[in-house]
Formats: structure tokens, sequence, C-alpha cells
């Protein structure tokens, strides 16, 4: 591996295991997709060593990410009796190996300190690994139980730890179609599992990353003819399209359409480009009775004679987010060729040619991946379409001043919580335009940053009569002597144009005063998206001093309501 | 050729194999490496190398890597 090379931007991967990982450590350098990597393999059998020992020269290479892959049979010497059938009492082995599997999460949490994150994949076992089938999933003897409870254990252990991830390798393995586990390079160089199983652990560690990092997709924009139902709508009219039962294909639309209803329920949001016409695609879909999907379901639409990727440009526009969020889903290789040649930031997969391959294609994507789920991401779709309701207020009144007021807005700050953590961590690790200084950090090391003392964290909560827009924004500062440094100042482009960027600057500013500060900084750094926040500090800067806020130029808009709390 | 040629500079970037004589003992493929090649070998000409079959001789130079092939089935 490359231990010995610089690289700055890359993340730092150690690998830990009790077998040969060095095909992996290859493949998460080499692959193509994003975050690039640097890895180093560690001797393989001192997964113990590593995990306890913080002086093991294996952390000199002063990892951001820690894989600890260990094989069920070795890790827990007493599942391997139990297979092989040497024991004289079947119940007291499996005790033994839970006892195991609890020492090995203590390791990990333990070295669970030293890291960013931590990898660990499930427990596994080869799949040509046959034991009496009408005993192995019995309760206190069986290997198959004993796996399953093992990894149970690893589960309940790391649940507290937000730096932990448990990977799914039963998944892995079970995608594969072949073999997980190679004998032969075992044999050779102790590699104990298959190419392929390498291949599907890379890139799924790739998608956890991304996840981790706020490189997610967000939004899916569908195509409808042949795409969301089989047929061409304006010409075969709304009743002779193929959607929904008794007709197979029509079966397999329907259920394409149930999976995106699926990912748009945890917050990826759909919206449709189409060739067709607008009032009466939309009357399809809200009146056909097979439709999984509802007008209610989208947050945007293009349906009109345009090219594609000019409507994706005006759909990115309209919900504010880059195009390297969106996937677009498409029927006809024309028109994806199209997109991927003007817009290649957008990600443009071939569909499956069959119907039935739609829904199985959908689920096997790995460009949804992130940390966590909560509010914000079960109600955003609903968070979008309440924006809409406000930006046709807008144009209807024309004042921007009387509109604001009528939003009653109101932004409750609080100091940075456990229980925010997970959403604050994903604002500042997805946030690109509105952001101050572009660090990103997982929880952990921004819960850990966020207590040093001089420190403080802040979250923002905002809503209005049209809806909740839930935890929006973050600012945080460091304080030496007078002096105090805004470190982060997020906030999420569905809430950009509200004025609510002056009210948590405001409240912000009060902070650091009360904190002893008599001057306050704000360096911005020059990214390649953050233009709104470097133009909203562009005016809030003294003359002639560089990156100190005037504080003359900093208030609490009357039109906002701002409360402190939880 | 090119294509072997390809498939083990993926291997191993950086390195002339085209004239070399011996990968391994001339220091550019190691016996990581070996199971790597083996596995790209694999992938890209369907075939399958038996456990004896996957020692450093087999694979010490172009020629060699041919002949394995060749025996195979693959038409280089």
């Amino acid at each position: 591996m490359s231990e010995n090379k610089k690289d700055a931007s890359a993340k730092r991967v150690l690998l830990a295991g009790d077998t040969t990982l060095d095909p992996l450590g290859r493949l998460l350098e080499r692959g193509q997709e994003t975050p690039r990597l640097q890895t180093s393999a560690a001797p393989y059998g001192q997964v113990y060593q590593i995990l306890l020992d913080a002086s093991h020269p294996a952390w000199e290479f002063q990892p951001d990410v820690l894989v600890a892959w260990t094989a069920a049979q070795w890790t827990l010497p007493s599942l391997e009796k139990l297979l092989r059938f040497e024991f004289e009492s079947a119940t007291a082995v499996y005790d033994a190996a839970l006892r195991e599997a609890e020492q090995f999460a203590e390791a990990v949490l333990r070295a669970s300190k030293r890291v960013g994150l931590v990898l660990v994949p499930s427990w596994i076992l080869p799949n040509h690994e046959r034991w009496i089938q009408t005993i192995t999933w019995r309760q206190g003897v069986g290997p198959a139980n004993l796996l399953a409870k093992a990894n149970l254990m690893l589960a309940e252990k790391f649940a507290a730890q937000q730096n932990i991830v448990l990977l799914d390798a039963g998944y892995w393995q079970a995608s594969l179609g072949g073999p997980a586990h190679d004998p032969r390079m075992y044999a050779v160089a102790k590699i104990l599992y298959s190419q392929k199983l390498f291949e599907k652990a890379a890139g799924e560690m790739k998608a956890v990353l991304r996840g981790a990092l706020g490189l997610g997709k967000k939004v899916i924009v569908c195509d409808l003819d042949n795409t969301l139902w089989g047929g061409v709508v304006g010409d075969d009219g709304a009743n002779n399209i193929k959607l929904g039962a008794p007709d197979p294909v029509g079966e397999c639309f329907h259920a394409f359409q149930t999976a995106l209803k699926g990912l748009r329920s945890r917050g990826i949001l759909l919206a449709i480009c189409s060739k067709n016409d607008e009032k009466f695609a939309l009357s399809v879909i809200e009146e056909h009775p097979a439709m999984a999907l509802r007008k209610s379901d989208f947050v945007a639409w293009r349906i009109n004679w345009k090219d594609k990727a000019e409507n994706l440009l005006g759909l990115a526009e309209e919900l504010n987010l880059g195009l390297d969020s969106f996937v677009f889903l498409d029927d006809s290789p024309q028109e994806r060729d199209q997109v991927r040649q003007v817009l290649p930031q957008v990600f443009t997969p071939n569909l499956p040619t069959s119907p039935s391959d739609l829904a199985p294609f959908l689920s096997s994507l790995s460009c949804f991946e992130t940390p966590s789920l909560g509010k914000e991401d079960f109600e955003r779709t609903e968070m979008y379409q309440a924006e809409r309701g406000r930006k046709e207020t807008l144009d209807v009144s024309g004042d921007v001043e009387n509109w604001l007021r009528s939003l009653q807005i109101e932004v409750r700050a609080a100091r940075l919580r456990r229980e925010s953590l997970p959403r604050a961590a994903q604002l500042l690790n997805k946030t690109n335009q509105f952001n101050l200084s572009l660090r990103r950090l997982e929880e952990k090391s921004f819960w850990d940053w966020a207590e040093e003392p001089g420190n403080a964290a802040y979250t923002f909560h905002v809503c209005d009569r049209f809806g909740d827009f839930g935890l929006t924004g973050l600012a945080s500062f460091s304080l030496a002597g007078t002096e105090a440094r805004i470190v982060d100042f997020v906030m999420s482009c569905r809430v950009m144009g509200k004025k609510v960027e002056e009210a948590l600057l405001g409240y912000t500013l009060d902070r650091a005063r009360a904190a002893g500060a008599d001057r306050v900084m704000a360096p911005v750094v020059d990214g390649p998206r953050n233009g709104p926040a470097k133009t909203f500090f562009a005016t809030k800067f003294s003359n002639g001093d560089g990156a100190a806020i005037d504080p003359a130029r900093v208030g609490i808009p009357p039109q906002i309501n701002l409360k402190e709390g939880n | 050729m090119d294509e072997l040629i390809a498939i083990l500079n993926e291997v191993r970037p950086g390195q002339n194999f085209s004239g070399a004589k011996n990968f391994f003992d001339q220091g550019m493929l190691d016996s990581l490496d070996l199971t790597a090649l083996v596995a790209a070998l694999e992938s890209r000409y369907g075939v399958f190398m038996d456990v004896d079959e996957i020692v450093a001789d087999n694979f010490c130079n172009l020629a060699a890597i041919k002949t394995v092939l060749v025996r195979k089935g693959v038409n280089l």
C-alpha cells in the first residue's frame, strides 16, 4: 500500500484484519469514485494489538478511518470449536463464543476513540459451510443461531457510538451470486475472501464514506413514459398505459414507483423531467388508479418539449441544489447520453431494459447512503412543498418586506446538544453554498471540538406559518483572549432569502460578546460553491479591518422572532 | 501483449514490464501482486487458475503468462 506517499486531501484508511486485506486496500485506493483514499493494511493477525494498543506501529499512519474486518471463526475461537464439534458441551462453547464477541466489541469501542470513523463488517461464514440443518438455528447450540446473536451483540454494543458503523457483510455475500470466499487464495496468501467480495466491500465502504461526508445524492429526476409507466401516454391514452395489475408489465412499473416512494419517504426528493403535455401528464399522475406516486410526492417538475439538460438546470435552480446531488432516470439512451454530455455532474445510470429489473435496480443503488435518518429526512418533501407555497405568496404580493413579515418566521437558537448532533453534523457536511469555512467533521470530532474550552457551537431551528424547516442553521466560534473567530457558519439553502442569516449572525455575535469577545473575526474560505456565504459576509466586515465583523452592520431583523432554548 | 502489459500496470503501476525477464526476481512484483494479477487475469479472460498454478514461475514474464493463458484456451 502507499504509506509513504503524501496525499493531503485523501482520507486515510487503516485496514486491520485476521486475514490479508491488501486486495481491499488496492480497490479502495484505485477506484474512481469519490472520496479518494489512501490505505495501509496492517500485518494480518494483529487485530487485538491494534485495537487495544494506541502505541502500536499501525497507528503511525494516522488514519481517519479504521476498518476492522475479522473472520468469525478466528475472532471467536469457540465458534470454530462448535463448527468442528470439538466440545464436551455445545452450550458451554456457545456461551464462550458470545463472551469472545463481547471482548471484540469492547476492543473496537476502545479503538473508536482514536479515529474519526470505524467500519466493522458483520461476521459471515463461507456460503459453502453447510451445517446440520435441523440444529444450526437451534437456540444455545447452533452456529447459525450463534453467529446471528454475535452480530446482534456487536450492534447493541456499538449502538451509542455514532462513529462505529456495523456493515452488512451478509448482504454483500448474498448479492454476489457467486463465492464470497476463495480457498485457493487463502492457501496461497491468507486472502480469505474472493475478489468479487472485495469489490463489493470496497464499493459499499466508499458509499458509506460518501454518505458520512455529505456526498450522497439528494434528488431523483424521473422521466414518465416507459420509466414510471409502460407506454407513451400521449399516444396510447391514459387508459392504455401499462401500470398496475393485472398486466405483469404494469405490475413491474407499479413496483418501481413503490420503490421510488420508499426513497421519497426517507428524504430523497423526487422530480419529473418529461417530454409531454404538462396538464395531461399531471392529470394522469393524479387520477390513474394504479399510480403509487401522486403529484404531492414530487417537489418539482418540468413537463414540456424543451431539452432535458436545460430542464435539469431549471430544476436545480428551483430546488437550490447542486446538480452533483441529482440522479436522472430515463429509459431513452439518447436522452441519457445528452444529459451525460452536457451535465456530467448528474449521475445518469443506464436503466435495465426489462421493467421487472427496475425496482431491484433502484434498491441496489448505493448513492443515497446517509450516516443517519432523522425528522428532517422524513419530512423533506413536505418542506419543499411548503416552499412552493411561500414562493407563490411572494409572486402575488411582490413586496418582499411585507412578504417576510407575513411568513412569521421564528428562529430557535440553542447550544449544540447530543440530541441535535446527528443533524448538526449532517448540515455541516452537506452544505456547500451558505458555508463560511467548508469545514467537514464527522459527529464525534465535531462534538469533541465543541466541548473544548473556549469553543462554542449553536444550532438554529427555523419555522414559519407554512411549516417547519427543522434544524437548518449552525454556528460556532472559538475564543482566544478577547478575540473570537467564527469557525463554522452554515445555513441550509432551504432558508436562504429570508434574512434568517442576519438573525443567525446577530445571535452568534451576541454570544461571542457575552463570552468576552470584543472583536469577532469571520475568515471566509474561498470555495467553488460557497458564493452566497462569501457575498453575505462581505457586507459585514469593518472597512480596512480584514475579516473583522463590524457590529454596526449586524442585527436581528424585526420580522424574525428569535427565541433561545430547545 | 499490450493488454497483458495494461493489466500488469494496473496491478503495479509505473513499471516497464515489456522486456523484463523475471518480474519477481527483479522486484517488480511481490507475492501479493501475484494474487492481484491472477484475480485480474481471471476476471478479464474468464479463466480459472487452480491452486497449484498460482506460483510465481507461471507469471514471471510475459511469455510465461501467455503460455498459461493459451493452455486455458485464451486466444491472445
